[in-house]
């Protein structure tokens, strides 16, 4: 069985329907790549994964469990985190509180254990730091040492893209969906991500959803790629199999013209 | 005419238009009765006065750059004279829309209208002379100042300094005159150097422009950009912590003391300025930490001493007869529990919508406080009398040096949960709830459950100041607890800072405890609440001390920084350790 | 495709629940959603039990007679009016900015009062008596113009400096703005409750189709019903009506399209302006008494008024409006005399507030709702 199955997956708004009758199977420790041309529904797709938007039809299920209907806190418990296509972190906070805040759906401590300071409140807050501090040292020297104290909102374009995928790290899940991580990055720091993506998988064993435009990450980090567009699947298969399909190619550039 | 010019002609009118506003709402007549300098200068004059200081800086910007640190110099002098002659056209005009408003004030009888633009504040204003000559008075005053204030503003940036601690450190300690002669007296020494009749004395003035300039001169040694630090262990890092440490100790002692040096009025002023301290540390969690506007804050408050009155009163209908300290648990959890209920239907709400809705709330539970279907339980207009003092074995909590103790305890108290909830879990869960909401719940924050025990929280905390309030006073009347409360518990919260801790006890002070200080504005304390917020809302949002961890650690990163910087440099091998920032800091 | 399975390090194997895990505690949480549902339900259901069987409680006892049922529904119309009039002044406003102004009440008040000193002044001439409809038309005159300065001031001091900021911060100014107002003015014209002085041409009733109406009331509701087709031929039929609907659509875009934002954005609150004063005199007109705490209330009903309606809309407000005054005049008696609670005039403006509070949990985008304040 997949970890992640979807069947039938309808969204709309309004007139417009974003998804269309979707399928879609992602095994564990797979690195899926989701292409398509802009409005093809794929950040719905992930909306609709985590929770943010209901379905309007078809089902999701993560490891067995049913999705559609629950709250993204919940999902998230279950073990499906994610990044935004717009990084999102909390700004105010600093780099180790970004990921520290991603820990608290497996940790517990409470009011009472915070102001009484009770010993099993302290370890955790003492476990979550280190866990923290280890997530952030797959990062390399980017996001260590001084910058664990600093302000979110002061870090670079691409750490800040670091940063993000660091706090869906803590959340302790097993899915990962990433929205265009390379998006605004230059060569060399797109390499970088590639590299990375593929640590995830090997190093974490993380599963991967990845949204991408850029076509050298896609193929440089996908098992497999599935193209989409106006919500519905057009292609899966390989990275070449897709790329070459008529149809993806006629859903980014148009009908040949006909000679 | 020159875009500046007429940017300053309309400053002038503006500022014009603001004193005839402080004349015809009557502040300046209400103020004139309290001296800063005893039989010199009055306070409505005073800030007659800084009006149109204001006029002539505000003026003098249309051509000044901002921070005008700009050396002197032949083109900066042209600059000099057109930013004068800029304050000076704006004084003028500063200065007779008033003296208009006075001549019109005393030819028509204004009064029918305008209650307080009669003719006791034709007279204060022309100083029992002719209206003509108190109106040229004016023109000419306001000229003289905002020109004075001109030249000040183009003068470098160590003289503005100089000057302004100056003269605000003579208002500064003409205004506190209530509180420093007490102190003062209370320790057996004398006043008449300082104070006379409520105002400075001329030496007492004298004094105080030493001080200020004084202050002025040295704050300029203090700018803390450059990187002498030597890290943690250095011997000036170890001063500052030794520092801080004894300003602590000392702030303590003095919190001790203080009933008995203030005396009794003073010690349920600052009882009061506890009270509020205490909502604005719960609203603070709700507002700051949760990020939800709570306009009805009042109800939680009201429910607290309700409870308590009816727990503890004889006269209540309840009948049971609880200590205070009996009772006290029993009021915070239910007004927890009705913080759950207030919360819980109003999750989903956005902002503005959730404020409409808890205002709606706060005002329902007045409204039923006071009606008298509820009479025979809460006492209808009468309220519920005799609540008892709290008492410690023989020791009664009732006067207000007593009660203090007790206040300081729950100030400290719901401090200290504040200060431990902000690095915990739970606090970082209110933060990023606070800001992104969405993402917060992305992140696996279970934004329902949090939000609800913001509000018990809050609700509790608000419950205690209730509670003290009901023993404060000894009764409860829902009079007590409008619209007004809520609002000034926002105030506290929003003049601090949102979300910032200290903040609370520097809103608390300012706005509880000056207006105390400051009798003259006790008519009009409602109208400074609104335009101060309006005031924040736009220049410093942030309020006045903002989130302290992080300012810190904003400075922290320099400090940092530059000790990389050094190390790298020591070590000889610039290259490496340069490059590891510079690329953390472009990639 | 490798399937290598996670290396030993890091503090956290990717797997932390494992699927039987999540089945436990979530669980709970599952049952959470429809509990939730459950309870408003339930609430729904007792208050509809409520409201029925105190009404007809009320009916069948028959402590009022049908002519009282109709005065006070006549008397709720023309409270209604005055609502609605106010509440297009927050619906207009908040469809172009998305801010609740917190501080139209003030405007409202503002004009009423000041008109007042006016009024005062044409009855002790004798003006007011002997040209009566001249007179209400110059006192219209001025309370409009009063509150629309205001209005327009507001705007320029307090919101505009603040027109990108995060939402609360504008509301919060509004509050400050609102607090800010009325306390100059009870700094300006004092804090003593005046009365405007009695129009005799406006004394009476008069009997329109067999029903006896106040004439004042008859007034109040033609006059309002006279501004909002006004309002309505305004916003539909000509180019700064349109403007600001491009505006409230989508404001960016209408700037893009030549419109000036800031003009229409000043119009907006002209507008509501112009309908708070005459509303403000429409008040005084039935109420009599002015203070300067008197838009308080009126505020914050009006705008509850908006919300019931759909806030955004037009025809919401005022059918909002209309609602919310005959509720308010109506329901105190029907519901609350027949439960046997004393004194139900008191609790008049918790009905309100009650209303304000269910609307806003239960629907709130309101009847005509087009903006539904989402969550998200």
């Amino acid at each position: 069985m997949s970890l992640l199955e979807i069947r039938g997956l309808t969204k709309s708004f309004g007139g417009l329907t974003a998804i269309d009758d979707l399928d879609l199977d992602v095994a564990e420790g797979e690195i899926v790549s989701v292409i398509g041309p802009n409005g093809a529904g794929k950040t719905t797709l992930f909306n609709l994964i985590t929770g943010v938007y209901p379905a309007d039809g078809g089902a999701i299920t993560f490891d067995g469990v049913e999705l559609v209907g629950r709250d993204p806190d919940a999902i998230t418990r279950f073990g499906i985190s994610r990044t935004f296509q717009n990084v999102r972190l909390f700004p105010d906070m600093t780099v180790l509180e970004n990921v520290m805040v991603g820990r608290h759906c497996r940790t517990k401590s409470g009011v009472i254990g915070a102001v009484l300071g009770l010993p099993s409140a302290r370890r955790e807050q003492a476990e979550v730091r280190e866990q923290a501090k280890e997530i952030l040292s797959f990062f390399g020297t980017r996001l260590s040492g001084y910058r664990h104290n600093q302000p979110a909102f002061v870090l670079s374009y691409a750490n800040r893209r670091r940063l993000e995928i660091a706090r869906a790290m803590a959340t302790g899940a097993r899915l990962l969906l990433l929205d265009e991580p390379v998006a605004g990055m230059n060569p060399r720091e797109t390499a970088e991500m590639v590299e990375l993506v593929g640590r995830l998988r090997d190093e974490k064993g993380f599963t991967l959803l990845v949204i991408e435009h850029d076509m050298r990450v896609v193929k440089g980090v996908s098992d497999r790629v599935v193209a989409l567009d106006y919500g519905r699947k057009i292609a899966e298969g390989t990275y070449s199999e897709v790329a070459g399909n008529d149809r993806v190619i006629e859903a980014y550039l148009g009908k040949k013209a006909t000679a | 005419m020159v875009p500046a010019t007429t940017r300053a002609v309309n400053r002038g009118l503006i500022i014009g238009g603001c004193v005839v506003y402080f004349l015809a709402v009557g502040m300046f007549e209400r103020f004139t009765a309290r001296p800063v300098i005893t039989d010199l200068l009055t306070l409505g004059w005073t800030v007659l006065a800084g009006l149109w200081a204001v006029a002539g800086v505000w003026a003098a910007r249309t051509v000044l750059p901002p921070a005008s640190s700009a050396p002197d110099g032949d083109e900066a002098g042209g600059r000099t004279a057109r930013a004068v002659t800029h304050a000076a056209l704006a004084g003028l005009l500063a200065g007779a829309v008033p003296a208009l408003f006075l001549l019109l004030a005393d030819a028509i009888n204004l009064r029918p209208m305008l209650i307080n633009a009669g003719a006791t504040m034709v007279n204060a204003l022309a100083v029992d002379d002719s209206a003509v000559a108190g109106a040229l008075r004016l023109v000419l005053a306001a000229l003289v100042i905002a020109t004075v204030a001109g030249i000040v503003a183009s003068a470098p940036a160590q003289v503005r300094r100089v000057a302004g601690w100056a003269l605000g450190m003579v208002v500064l300690l003409a205004l506190v005159e209530p509180l420093l002669r007490v102190i003062i007296a209370s320790l057996g020494l004398r006043t008449s150097w300082l104070y006379q009749r409520g105002g400075l004395g001329v030496s007492g003035a004298v004094i105080a422009l030493v001080l200020g300039v004084a202050v002025g001169v040295l704050r300029r040694r203090d700018t803390p950009t450059t990187a002498r630090d030597d890290g943690d262990d250095g011997p000036r890092a170890r001063l500052a912590r030794g520092g801080r440490i004894a300003g602590l100790v000392a702030g303590a002692v003095l919190l001790l003391v203080l009933p008995r040096l203030v005396g009794p009025f003073l010690s349920e002023v600052v009882g009061t300025i506890g009270l509020f301290a205490i909502m604005g540390i719960g609203l603070n969690i709700v507002v700051g930490s949760a990020g939800l506007l709570h306009l009805g804050y009042v109800a939680f408050f009201a429910i607290g001493a309700y409870v308590t009155a009816l727990l503890t009163s004889p006269a209540a209908a309840l009948g049971t007869e609880l200590s205070f300290w009996a009772a006290l648990p029993i009021v915070v959890l239910v007004t927890a529990i009705a913080g759950l209920f207030v919360g819980a239907p109003v999750l989903r709400l956005r902002g503005d919508y959730l404020a409409i809705v808890t205002l709606a709330f706060g005002e329902i539970a007045r409204i039923l406080a006071l009606s008298d279907w509820l009479r025979p339980a809460l006492g209808g207009a009468q309220g519920i009398l005799a609540v008892p003092a709290p008492t410690i074995g023989a020791m009664r909590f009732r006067d207000p040096q007593m009660l203090y103790y007790v206040i300081i305890v729950a100030c400290a108290i719901t401090a200290f949960i504040a200060w431990r909830l902000e690095d915990s879990r739970v606090g970082r869960a209110w933060t990023a709830m606070r800001e992104d909401e969405q993402v917060a719940q992305i992140m696996g924050i279970s934004i329902s459950r949090y939000k609800l025990l913001a509000f018990a929280l809050g609700a509790g905390i608000a419950s205690v100041s209730g509670a003290l309030f009901a023993v404060k006073i000894g009764s409860v009347f829902p009079h007590s607890f409008d619209i007004l409360v809520s609002i000034t518990a926002l105030s506290v919260v929003i003049l601090g800072g949102i979300g910032s801790l200290r903040g609370v006890f520097l809103g608390a002070l300012v706005l509880v405890g000056l207006p105390d200080l400051l009798r003259e504005f006790g008519e009009y304390r409602m109208l400074l609440y609104g335009g101060l917020l309006v005031a924040i809302m736009i220049l410093r949002p942030q309020g006045l001390l903002p989130n302290v961890r992080r300012m810190a650690e904003l400075g922290e990163e320099e400090r940092l920084q530059d000790q990389w910087l050094k190390r790298a440099g020591d070590a000889g091998d610039p290259e490496p350790a340069i490059a590891t920032t510079k690329t953390d800091g472009a990639s | 495709m490798a399937t290598s399975s996670a290396t030993t390090e890091s503090a956290e194997p990717p797997a932390s629940p494992p699927p039987g895990d999540a089945g436990g505690p979530q669980l709970g949480l599952a049952d959470r959603i429809p509990l939730r549902r459950i309870i408003r339900w339930g609430l729904a259901v007792a208050l509809v039990l409520g409201i029925a069987s105190g009404a007809y409680q009320t009916l069948a006892a028959g402590v009022f007679s049908p002519a009282q049922w109709r005065d006070l529904v006549v008397f709720g119309i023309a409270q209604g009016s005055i609502y609605a009039l106010i509440a297009l002044g927050y619906t207009l406003v908040y469809g172009i900015l998305f801010m609740i102004n917190f501080a139209h009440g003030e405007v409202f008040m503002a004009g009423g009062f000041t008109a007042f000193f006016a009024a005062r002044a044409m009855d002790q001439a004798g003006f007011l008596n002997q040209q009566p409809v001249l007179a209400v038309l110059i006192l219209l005159a001025i309370a409009m113009a009063v509150s629309t300065t205001v209005a327009v001031t507001l705007e320029r001091v307090a919101y505009r400096p603040l027109r990108n900021a995060p939402r609360l911060i504008p509301l919060i100014t509004a509050i400050g703005a609102s607090l800010f107002l009325q306390y100059s003015f009870r700094g300006l014209y004092g804090e003593d409750i005046h009365s405007y002085p009695r129009i005799d041409a406006l004394t009476g009733t008069w009997t329109i189709a067999g029903i006896p109406i106040l004439r004042t009331q008859a007034i109040v509701i033609v006059a309002a019903l006279a501004l909002m087709v006004g309002l309505y031929f305004f916003i539909s039929r000509t180019t700064m009506g349109r403007s600001m609907r491009a505006v409230a659509e989508d404001r960016e875009i209408a700037s893009l399209m030549g419109i000036d934002v800031n003009r229409v954005i000043v119009t907006t609150f002209a507008i509501g302006g112009m309908l708070a004063g005459a509303a403000g005199i429409l008040y005084a007109l039935v109420f009599r008494q002015v203070h300067f705490l008197m838009g308080f209330l009126p505020g914050i009903k009006a705008f509850t008024a908006a919300v019931i309606g759909g806030i955004g809309s037009i025809i919401g407000a005022a059918v909002g409006g209309l609602l919310l005054g005959l509720l308010e005049a109506v329901a105190p008696f029907l519901l609350l005399s027949g439960a046997g609670i004393p004194a139900p005039n008191q609790l008049k403006d918790v009905i309100a507030f009650s209303i304000l509070v269910i609307v806003l949990i239960m629907r709130p985008g309101g009847l005509f709702g087009s903006r539904e304040p989402e969550k998200l």
